[in-house]
């Protein structure tokens, strides 16, 4: 099931919410819920008050309930079903169901504690470059984060920007050193996202063993508004994604062809502690349509980028000079 | 002001410092003025619709917030009663900003310290590393030894504390930016660091929880008139392993705001300067190891901006 969060037309930046997805409508799930509660679970004195509970303003507040609230949901979404997406309201007569034009997605998390890619992952590059030993990171600061339609802007100290395509892992349960082996118990889901560097600047930055100009800038960090959830280790591993530049396919791949694990990155990651609304993203560059090193497709002004999963949906950016328009 | 971030009866709350050494709760404060004085109604609520509810908020909140500070404490010092005034032994202090959005170290940025660490040369243009925000830690707080790691290092640094978006902003005008400065230490897992390096980039080795201790409190910039020349030293178990003077910083102050204000800085964000020699890893291999270690006490500090002091203990 893929998962939203959104503002409507009228909600201050706070109001965020949650959304579920229904013949081609978003389902406002606090709403839905306190239906779903006072019509078919009779409980009808508090059913706001346990639908703000469980469905609260933000997607990791909803991850922490765990599997209670998972089952909840899928409870809530075959009621809608069955009543209909478009006939039901909520118990007061509220809207409920909206067409994807009425909602502002946003990127899911908000502001996750640990959003991090891991770096050296692509099994193209190892065939250029000693293989890694351990699978390392970089923080993608949440003030970088967009999402689909938002354009990138090209950063005024750079004169070569790329993008890579990568599958986060979102983690669903807290945990702290996470043997190899139970790493999956605290997967929720995964994301869509497009890493967007300052190639040249990074290459310098590479020189002192930091990273931090040439990959945090505004819009450097394009998330995919659904976040996917419910799939077990299998799917996830089999999801497909497909980045591609004014047409013409610069990478594709999936989780499982990472030199690292997500057993291996999550034993490591989790080193510092990991909560649920925490990702870990892989895959920047596994290209098997060229490898970065050896066939570089750089972005220009105008570029339009496009990445996509057929389970997760699709990210689609276009390039701007920086100036054309703020944030 | 010297502002704080403090724990009491269960909540984070902003405060200042008063004359006495004790914590005005300034959002208690400010409510208190506009209920006695401006005869406002919901005084609570004004009160922290004006202040913002944490530092970060209080900081976008800008001039207005620091005027309403300003006033709060002054009228505090005439009427401690009720919540306004509390004691300094019954509060927690925090870090002064707990959640910084983007906490930015400079590395390599003394020349003593670039030379001790035997790096060829000095950097073309200004280092820096993202510390985790959730690594921050305050005053009152232990620094967790992690048993992964076996080299852990000290840094003392000044915090400068962002109180306006800055973006692409020159040297020259750059400390109008400033809301305030703290005492800071960047403590790392040399060893952890090595490993990471072989990869190009660092982040676990600078992120563990705990290894960013920032305080006892933000002091603000107008009380600073040029932070470029403060001392900064800092004393493992009462032994004085760091003593230097910030103006010996090779990117200054003023440039590093400019620089990192390219990827767009904003309030609440910290920069920190990079720290002088006389770390751990500085040692030669015939000295007896500087390393810290559970039982160790840690005393970071930048003149006029008070002692930094944290146990190390071990990870539980």
């Amino acid at each position: 099931m893929r998962i939203y969060l959104g503002l409507l037309e009228s909600s201050l930046p706070d109001q965020t919410r949650i959304f579920g997805e229904l013949d081609g409508q978003l389902v406002d799930l606090q709403i839905a819920c306190a239906a779903y509660l006072t019509q078919a679970d009779n409980k009808q004195a508090n059913a706001y008050e346990l639908a703000s509970y469980y469905f609260p303003n933000t997607i990791a507040g909803f991850l922490e309930w765990g599997e209670p609230s998972l089952k909840l949901l899928d409870q809530i979404m075959s009621f809608v079903n069955k009543s209909g997406v478009r006939q039901l309201r909520g118990p007061g007569g509220e809207k409920l169901a909206y067409d994807s034009t009425e909602v502002r997605v946003l990127p899911p998390l908000q502001n996750p504690e640990k959003s991090f890619v891991i770096g050296f992952s692509d099994r193209a590059r190892t065939e250029a470059l000693p293989p890694a030993e351990i699978p390392t990171g970089y923080y993608k600061l949440p003030q970088t984060f967009v999402t689909t339609g938002a354009p990138v802007i090209w950063p005024k100290f750079s004169e070569d920007v790329d993008a890579d395509g990568c599958i986060a892992i979102v983690i669903g349960k807290a945990g702290k050193r996470i043997p190899p082996e139970k790493a999956w118990e605290h997967v929720a889901g995964a994301m869509l996202i497009v890493d967007i560097t300052a190639r040249d600047i990074n290459k310098r930055e590479g020189l002192t063993t930091n990273n931090l100009l040439g990959k945090n800038f505004p819009s450097s960090t394009c998330i995919a508004p659904a976040l996917l959830i419910g799939k077990d280790k299998k799917d996830l591993l089999a999801l497909e994604v497909e980045l591609s530049l004014d047409g013409s396919v610069k990478q594709k791949f999936a989780l499982r062809d990472c030199v690292f694990t997500v057993e291996q990155i999550i034993a490591r990651w989790s080193i510092l502690g990991i909560k649920p609304g925490d990702w870990l993203a892989i895959g920047a560059s596994m290209a098997r349509q060229g490898d970065r090193l050896q066939n570089p497709m750089p972005l220009k002004i105008g570029s339009t980028i496009r990445c996509a999963a057929p389970a997760i949906g699709e990210l689609s950016h276009q390039v701007i000079a920086a100036g054309g328009m703020r944030r | 002001m010297k502002l704080v971030t403090f724990f009491h009866d269960e909540q984070e709350r902003i405060g200042a410092i008063d004359s006495s050494g004790n914590v005005v709760d300034l959002i208690n404060a400010y409510a208190s003025y506009l209920r006695k004085v401006e005869k406002a109604a919901a005084p609570i609520r004004l009160a922290t619709a004006t202040l913002g509810g944490d530092m970060v908020e209080f900081l976008k909140h800008g001039d207005q917030a620091m005027d309403a500070a300003r006033v709060a404490i002054k009228h505090a010092a005439g009427d401690s009663g009720g919540d306004n005034v509390i004691e300094r032994q019954r509060v927690r202090l925090m870090a002064p900003v707990p959640r910084p959005g983007a906490l930015v170290s400079a590395g390599k940025n003394f020349s003593d310290h670039v030379a001790e660490m035997s790096s060829k040369k000095g950097p073309v243009a200004p280092v820096a590393f993202l510390k985790l925000p959730g690594s921050v830690i305050g005053p009152e707080d232990d620094i967790p030894h992690p048993p992964e790691v076996k080299n852990l290092d000290y840094e003392v640094e000044l915090a400068v504390i962002i109180g306006k978006p800055c973006v692409d902003v020159g040297a020259d005008e750059a400390l109008n930016y400033v809301a305030g400065y703290a005492s800071f230490n960047d403590i790392s897992a040399r060893d952890i660091i090595r490993g990471e390096n072989k990869n190009g980039i660092h982040l676990m080795g600078k992120s563990f929880p705990g290894f960013a201790p920032m305080g006892p409190y933000l002091v603000t910039a107008d009380e600073i008139s040029e932070p470029q020349n403060l001392k900064l030293w800092l004393r493992v178990n009462g032994e004085l392993r760091q003593d230097s003077n910030l103006g010996y910083m090779i990117f200054k102050i003023r440039d590093m705001i400019a620089y990192w204000s390219q990827m767009g800085l904003n309030p609440g964000d910290v920069l920190t300067t990079g720290t002088p020699r006389g770390v751990a890893a500085g040692r030669k291999p015939d000295q007896v190891p500087w390393w810290l270690k559970p039982g160790d006490l840690v005393e970071a500090e930048v003149e006029g901006l008070g002692c930094l002091r944290n146990r190390v203990v071990a990870e539980k």
